[in-house]
């Protein structure tokens, strides 16, 4: 507490405490030394946050992508980093002022969604929202992986199904089913892991860039088709049309081509 | 040798005699809200018990010379700059468990305790005394909310500290957690219930009553 | 309108101060053994409440979140970390100013709840609405309703816990629950009501 650099402040310690320059001069000197040491703490703990604050996002995504049955040993093969994007479908690019956090909110604000004319609603989901949220997987610059959420309309109600495409946008590596209302037993067999398992290598176009994917009615018969289910044509066919949709240029169209371009 | 035993009673007073929570009602707001589990409660203890020793010090060593028109607003600015920088190294080392507590470690700043305690005695006494006396009403307070903690807890998770210690009912063991726990309401039960034994203990603790009814000659009837 | 008022209701009853988020205890307790004392706790509170949650976010979205200094060329720049600081003086100024304005110009309001308003100062709750908008990331309408809200059910809850202890004075507790025992287990019990406001979250 002592000092001998501490006469010069003798002077102003003696002054009385309810002196004009004494409180001035008393505020100015708590008010820095709670600057400095706040000002410091901050710059430097930041950088241990902001890693920290990575860590986590990062945690989160491959939590969220590991809770979907199939997805976890697909992401163990393909290896790499898992990110996600919030996807401006119309341009094909990630969105400027749309963040996951503020994704709900923008998609409330019914301006965020574009209606579909009936000849082009393939999924039959009469609007469709201008933003998505997608995943990718990347091993270094490349893209190995890209989850793609996809929405339509099934038999019974939606199909939500998230599509695993491999790095040339063409290959489908994997499906999950998230939701639907189908009939148990039936339709509802979407949801079963062999039917899902279907899908692995199945092309979605064909050397035209065509897309030619499709649920078959009974086994598949090309590369481009997966299996269908006895007695559940209808669920089929709806399953076909939200994947030809989502994957056409009122889907994530823009966005494949902007990826074969190298743009992401 | 006087002098130590002084600081020995100051350090052990507020622990049961003078628990800042149960007797001088300092700090309860925060003492209710982060005991959910017991790894919350103790590092808003810890969080507090280093602020209030801190800014007793502090203050202590300016105490002669803080002018009496600024002085609330001095002693709130420092305390507020040392909760600023323990909440910075909250979220750099312990990120989840800072997300847990999120805004009641930033209201340290006015935790009636803190600012009770610098105000009462830290402007009045030298810095080695303030600075035991904080650390003793810091132990205190963290002996309640680790106790309520702990009780929570146990009794509404089956854990301590996240470690199963009571086999739950539906993973074959055979305790039914009490859900009701783990909402508000337990936290004003258990206090309650902790000042009364602690006043049950020690009757000199205890209020006086505020109406004395009248001695009874005959019944009314 | 139906969002301003649901989060008015949420405010007041599902997220109420001190019986669900333990908020102002301190003074919630110790000012609730008389009913007056407690209506005037209440209105400070309210009327602090509304000044401040406003004001502060005003400064916060103005100074301190990140980005806020774009318009200086500074894009970069985040200084939340100078909120609590910033908060708490502006609520000291607020209160200071709301007590000298309350004195030169109704000072029959300020004989009535002008005393109260020191105290609130350092009052948990107040800097918490603050911290809970910036938390929330309101805007400055929506501000305005949950400082409103907050404030009025602080009050509802202070002034029903001060006429159910004025009515204990003629109780024959034992003498360990006497006081702040059995303060606790009423706020106990209040809370177990109000948790029953969490249906009403479903609006929100």
């Amino acid at each position: 507490m002592a000092g001998s650099d501490w006469n010069p402040w003798r002077r102003f310690l003696a002054l009385p405490n309810d002196s004009r320059t004494k409180t001035v001069i008393m505020a100015f000197l708590v008010s820095a030394f709670c600057a400095v040491l706040v000002s410091g703490a901050t710059v430097v703990l930041r950088p241990i946050q902001k890693a920290n604050r990575a860590a986590e996002e990062q945690a989160r995504i491959e939590a969220l992508v590991r809770g979907i049955p199939g997805m976890a040993t697909l992401l163990e093969q393909s290896g790499g980093t898992l990110s996600t994007v919030v996807i401006d479908l119309d341009r094909g690019r990630a969105a400027k002022d749309v963040t996951s956090d503020t994704l709900a909110a923008a998609l409330a604000d019914q301006g965020n969604w574009t209606p579909l004319a009936a000849e082009t609603d393939l999924a039959g989901l009469g609007h469709r929202p201008n933003f998505a949220q997608v995943f990718l997987l990347r091993n270094g610059e490349e893209i190995s992986l890209a989850l793609l959420p996809l929405t339509g309309s099934g038999y019974g109600g939606r199909i939500d199904a998230i599509l695993a495409l491999g790095g040339d946008m063409n290959t489908v590596h994997g499906v999950a089913v998230t939701g639907h209302s189908e009939t148990p037993g039936l339709g509802g067999r979407i949801d079963e892991a062999s039917w899902q398992a279907g899908f692995s290598g199945t092309e979605i176009r064909d050397a035209s860039g065509e897309v030619r994917f499709a649920v078959a009615r009974g086994r598949s018969t090309s590369v481009h088709e997966v299996d269908g289910i006895t007695g559940a044509t209808r669920t089929g066919n709806g399953f076909t049309r939200m994947v030809r949709f989502w994957l056409g240029p009122l889907g994530y169209g823009p966005l494949i081509d902007a990826i074969g371009r190298g743009e992401f | 040798m006087a002098e130590r035993i002084d600081f020995w009673s100051t350090l052990t007073a507020p622990l049961i005699r003078q628990n800042p929570v149960t007797l001088q009602i300092l700090g309860i707001c925060s003492a209710l809200a982060v005991t959910t589990s017991l790894a919350t409660a103790l590092t808003m203890s810890v969080s507090l018990t280093v602020v209030l020793t801190l800014s007793a010090g502090i203050i202590s060593v300016i105490r002669r010379h803080i002018p009496d028109t600024i002085r609330l607003i001095v002693q709130i600015v420092i305390v507020a700059s040392l909760v600023i920088v323990i909440s910075e190294v909250l979220k750099a080392y312990f990120a989840e468990i800072s997300r847990a507590l999120s805004v009641y470690v930033g209201l340290i700043t006015t935790n009636c305790l803190v600012l009770g305690r610098t105000e009462a005695y830290a402007r009045h006494h030298a810095p080695l005394p303030a600075i035991v006396d904080a650390f003793g009403n810091g132990l205190g307070y963290s002996l309640v909310l680790i106790v309520i903690g702990a009780c929570r807890e146990l009794f509404g998770k089956g854990e301590l500290f996240g470690l199963q210690v009571l086999p739950l009912a539906e993973a074959g063991g055979w305790f039914t957690p009490l859900s009701l726990m783990l909402l508000a309401p337990s936290a004003f039960f258990l206090l309650g219930g902790l000042v009364w034994a602690i006043r049950s203990v020690r009757p000199e603790q205890a209020e006086a009553p505020e109406h004395i009814p009248p001695a009874r000659a005959e019944p009314a009837e | 309108m139906t969002g301003a008022w649901s989060l008015f209701l949420f405010a007041a009853f599902v997220d109420n101060m001190p019986l669900t988020l333990f908020l102002g205890l301190c003074t919630f307790l110790a000012l609730s053994k008389r009913p007056a004392s407690a209506i005037g706790l209440g209105v400070a509170m309210t009327g602090v409440l509304g000044v401040t949650v406003p004001l502060n976010h005003l400064i916060y979205s103005g100074l301190l979140a990140p980005g806020a200094w774009t318009w200086a060329g500074y894009p970069e720049l985040d200084l939340s970390y100078l909120t609590l600081i910033a908060f708490i003086g502006v609520i000291a100024a607020t209160v200071q100013l709301l007590e000298m304005l309350l004195d030169r110009f109704f000072p029959a309001v300020h004989a009535a709840f002008g005393v109260f308003l020191p105290l609130l100062t350092v009052q948990c709750a107040i800097l918490a609405g603050s911290l809970f908008m910036v938390e929330r990331s309101y805007t400055l309408a929506q501000s305005v309703v949950y400082g409103l809200g907050s404030g009025v059910g602080f009050a509802v809850a202070v002034v029903m816990l001060g006429a159910i202890r004025t009515r204990l004075a003629y109780a024959d507790l034992p003498a360990g629950l006497r006081g702040l025992g059995i303060a606790f287990v009423l706020a106990g019990l209040m809370s177990l009501g109000f948790a029953s406001f969490t249906q009403m979250a479903a609006a929100q």
